[in-house]
């Protein structure tokens, strides 16, 4: 993540525009940042300062670089490479002996006036045999360990020029969404993933749902409004949680089917939108979601197949159900023209607390009509299983899906 | 409707949540501003800052069952604080007064910890001190380990070592507040005119604790938002004057201004990006006559030109703060003060370093760690080091054992900062008199900064003191 120092960002027309490179305005940057990786992968033992007055020559002569990009690119190299950090104080040492030993002769003047004077020639040179080291070699190690003298160790680099560019566009965002002190996502899938971060990263969110779409052959598929906050939202404008808010970006670059609007704070507190959708051609680090959590659930899915049965038509992860502060994401909708839904759960692990807490979730959407698909391996020998749970071996049938959905319906 | 929610209050991540009381009945029993209905988890909210209020609004409610947990009692059974002078005594007193919420205003040198120590003593709760830099905190955590012989925790410079009492900077605070506002019963703001400043007021309005203190001896702020302090920590219970203290704790001093003129090859360099500057402004004037130096700054990322006179600005500051003739002028005042020891402020970390490596005499710079630090002041106080070069990681509040000579070689001109630097020398130590010398590099800005910093009440008052200031 870069800091916000090394953040650019427009505004116009109360739209924030974080910087980005793109191919058709900065396909002269490939190159750069060709030659940027590579003065990173031969700087094994080059001072930190080195390496980025080495990056800034790059650019010298580019008109279309602020300052901040430079220091970015800088930030993004560093961040990928480990520095030898002094972690055993060798350098605090050595200042520490050095400085004892001349106190001695305080001061070190230039040219001595009578006996009791010591020049600075002297004592460094009675220095340098006291350590052990030339004078030269004890000057450059004094002050090794601050940050701009510490030296490269390491680098891993990115997997490309071009990577290193995509990572830099989307770390711009991140640095522009750091002053964002609300955030609203609409999502039309991807729910379990972004609303597990969103949890993680601690977030308040409140979820709305706007729309029915109808989308191609497949049907239907609800559109989410998911206002994000932070406890002191409330109370006050505050960028406090807009470091969590940037964290959420990687993930929702690797899912489909979203946009979100952020409000952000320009340097001047006035209040602007940043935009963005899964549609602006950013990719993430992280991989796509994957489509089926199990095998299972596969498998139902495409026995049910993508026309209705008994008038229910079939979708993945396509709802949230949500209550306050909890949520719960079926894995399956079953939808009818009237808009009549029922859900199915298929529970597959059989730890006693993921058990536990699925029957707490259950409970609390008991108002919902939700199916329970257990596997035979979970269940408890002898224990009473009640009619509503349909239970399965390696496949969930649909004959025992049907004749609950009859059931439900009719309540 | 469900049935009755129970009366409940909580601490919520730096805010507190009240449920089982309606609309009606929290307009009656707090007025219509304290609390805020939130939707998001159905509960009423306001700031931890208002604990204590609405704590004792809420006792003797019905059920009413209070989750926020009591912080925890602390005991110093090795205290062995000094007898507290009149003024201090006065201090302490006129807080405990106004319920253990106040501002107290001392100038710099009077002992304003020893003031903090006393009230903590007295409270003997867990307590959050928070001061403005990681120096600082080290100093507090030395103090408190010296004067209530306890080991603080500490909570910032990459450590996060939570105890009942605990020492912390603002940055830490700011970011941690929301996990912690609710362990301490007294929290301690140092140098608090940082406090209403930016998103730090967070600090003070996320923590739950009900005693409160602020300490400074300028809380005078440029954008006057000290006009917060009040509701933020309590209102100033006792304000104390640098006048009324000199004589009593306070030495006399003098201020010697030294002019230096740059060496030739440096006045060179010095002009020539002096010429670059003037020459893009002409050149920009061209177009556009009202081109100015804000333009510069301005379009410095996208314009070469721009670029160009804002490296030659640079430039020339940097030339200015490191110029040679500056270590000469050291040199004669290190021989001038051989035996007596002298604190030397820089206005750069690397013109701290140029005189370190000229010198071999250590430094106290923002990277220090905490053994070095203390090893240096340490060995300073007791004359092992004859000197002790800083930046403006000293500029406030830090303790250096009784200097009696200070040179002053570059820096800022803000007035706090001049006033936090002349506290620095002013330690009483006998009846000798301390001497400020400020190094100023002639024709140039830093001229423009010295006159700024003399202005200040601080240098004003060293004229009518002594008479003999230049």
């Amino acid at each position: 993540m870069l800091s916000s120092e090394q953040s650019i960002v427009e505004y116009a027309d109360g739209q924030a525009f974080p910087d980005r490179l793109t191919q058709k305005r900065h396909a002269h940057y490939l190159d750069y940042a060709t030659r940027m990786l590579r003065v990173y992968e031969h700087g094994i033992g080059r001072t930190r300062r080195d390496l980025h007055r080495a990056i800034e020559a790059i650019f010298t002569d580019e008109l279309d670089c602020p300052t901040q990009r430079v220091a970015a690119f800088c930030k993004m190299l560093d961040d990928v490479g480990q520095y030898d950090e002094d972690a055993r104080g060798q350098a605090a040492d050595l200042r520490l002996r050095v400085f004892e030993f001349a106190a001695k002769y305080h001061p070190l003047v230039s040219c001595a006036e009578g006996i009791f004077e010591h020049t600075e020639a002297e004592i460094k040179s009675r220095v340098a045999q006291e350590v052990g080291m030339e004078w030269g070699q004890i000057d450059r190690a004094l002050y090794a360990d601050i940050i701009e003298f510490q030296t490269l160790k390491s680098f891993a680099g990115y997997p490309s020029a071009q990577a290193m560019l995509s990572a830099y566009n989307v770390a711009q965002i991140q640095a522009c969404l750091y002053r964002a002190t609300r955030m609203t996502l609409y999502l039309t899938g991807d729910f379990k993933r972004i609303i597990r971060r969103i949890r993680l990263l601690r977030l308040l969110h409140e979820i709305h749902r706007v729309d029915f779409v109808r989308t191609g052959r497949t049907g239907g598929a609800a559109e989410y409004r998911i206002d994000l906050s932070g406890p002191a939202s409330l109370l006050h404008e505050t960028r406090r949680y807009g470091v969590d808010m940037a964290k959420l970006v990687p993930v929702l670059l690797a899912c489909e089917g979203w946009r979100l609007q952020a409000t952000t704070l320009t340097p001047w507190k006035r209040p602007v939108f940043l935009k963005l959708s899964h549609e602006d051609g950013l990719s993430s680090h992280l991989p796509p979601s994957e489509p089926f959590d199990s095998g299972v659930e596969e498998a139902f899915a495409k026995k049910w197949g993508d026309e209705p049965r008994e008038g229910w038509r079939l979708f993945r992860e396509d709802v949230i159900l949500h209550e306050g502060q909890s949520v719960f994401f079926p894995d399956f909708v079953f939808r009818r023209e009237d808009g009549l839904e029922a859900y199915l759960e298929v529970v597959g692990f059989w730890t006693p607390e993921y058990l536990a807490k699925k029957r707490e979730t259950i409970a609390k959407f008991r108002g919902h009509r939700i199916l329970l698909a257990v596997a035979e391996a979970c269940v408890r020998q002898g224990a009473a299983i009640p009619g509503s749970v349909i239970t399965y071996k390696t496949v969930i049938k649909l004959d025992a899906v049907l004749d609950q959905l009859r059931l439900r319906a009719g309540d | 409707m469900t049935g009755k929610i129970a009366l409940n209050l909580s601490f919520d991540r730096g805010t507190l949540l009240l449920r089982g009381l309606s609309r009606q009945q929290v307009a009656k029993r707090f007025g219509e501003a304290l609390w805020q209905w939130d939707g998001r988890i159905a509960a009423w909210r306001t700031y931890a800052l208002h604990y204590a209020a609405v704590r004792d609004a809420l006792l003797g409610a019905d059920e009413f069952v209070d989750d926020v947990p009591p912080p925890a009692r602390v005991a110093f059974p090795e205290a062995c604080l000094p007898v507290l002078r009149d003024q201090q005594q006065q201090a302490v007193d006129a807080w405990k007064q106004s319920g253990g919420r106040g501002m107290i205003v001392m100038p710099t040198g009077t002992g304003k910890t020893e003031v903090a120590l006393a009230a903590m003593a007295d409270a003997r709760i867990a307590t959050l001190i928070v001061a403005p830099v990681r120096d600082l905190m080290y100093q507090w955590h030395t103090r408190i380990l010296k004067r209530l012989g306890y080991n603080a925790g500490i909570l910032g410079d990459s450590q996060r070592f939570i105890q009942p009492v605990t020492v912390t900077t603002y940055d830490s605070a700011y970011l941690h507040m929301a996990e912690l506002g609710d362990r301490f019963g007294l929290v301690i703001f140092d140098e608090a005119h940082h406090l209403p400043g930016g998103t730090y007021r967070e600090a003070a309005m996320f923590c739950a604790a009900p005693l409160r203190l602020g300490l400074s001896a300028t809380p005078h702020r440029s954008d006057g938002r000290e006009v917060d302090l009040p509701w933020l920590v309590g209102p100033t219970v006792c304000e104390q004057f640098i006048k009324h203290a000199k004589g009593d704790t306070l030495a006399d001093y003098n201020v010697v201004r030294i002019p230096v003129k740059l060496r030739d090859e440096e006045q060179k360099k010095y002009e020539t990006a002096g010429v670059q500057i003037r020459d893009v402004l002409v050149e920009k004037r061209k177009d556009n006559p009202t081109y100015a130096w804000e333009n510069v700054c301005a379009e410095a990322s996208k314009d070469p030109a721009a670029r160009r006179a804002m490296q030659a600005f640079f430039l020339r500051k940097s030339i200015e703060d490191r110029a040679e003739e500056k270590l000469r002028v050291l040199e004669d005042v290190f021989r001038l003060h051989v035996g007596e020891r002298v604190i030397v402020f820089a206005g750069s970390n690397a013109m701290a370093r140029d005189v370190s490596r000229r010198f071999l005499v250590p430094t106290l710079l923002a990277h220090s760690r905490k053994n070095e630090r203390r090893i240096v002041l340490d060995g300073f106080a007791a004359g092992r080091f004859p000197v002790l070069v800083a930046n403006r990681v000293l500029d406030e509040g830090v303790d250096v054992p009784a200097a009696k000579v200070a040179v002053v070689i570059g820096g800022q001109s803000s007035a706090r900062q001049a006033k936090q630097r002349l506290g620095r020398i002013l330690r009483r130590s006998g009846n000798a008199v301390a001497t400020l010398y400020e190094v100023v590099v002639q024709d140039t800005n830093d001229v423009e900064r010295s006159r700024s910093r003399r202005r200040s009440d601080a240098y004003g008052s060293a004229k009518r003191w002594r008479g003999n200031a230049q």
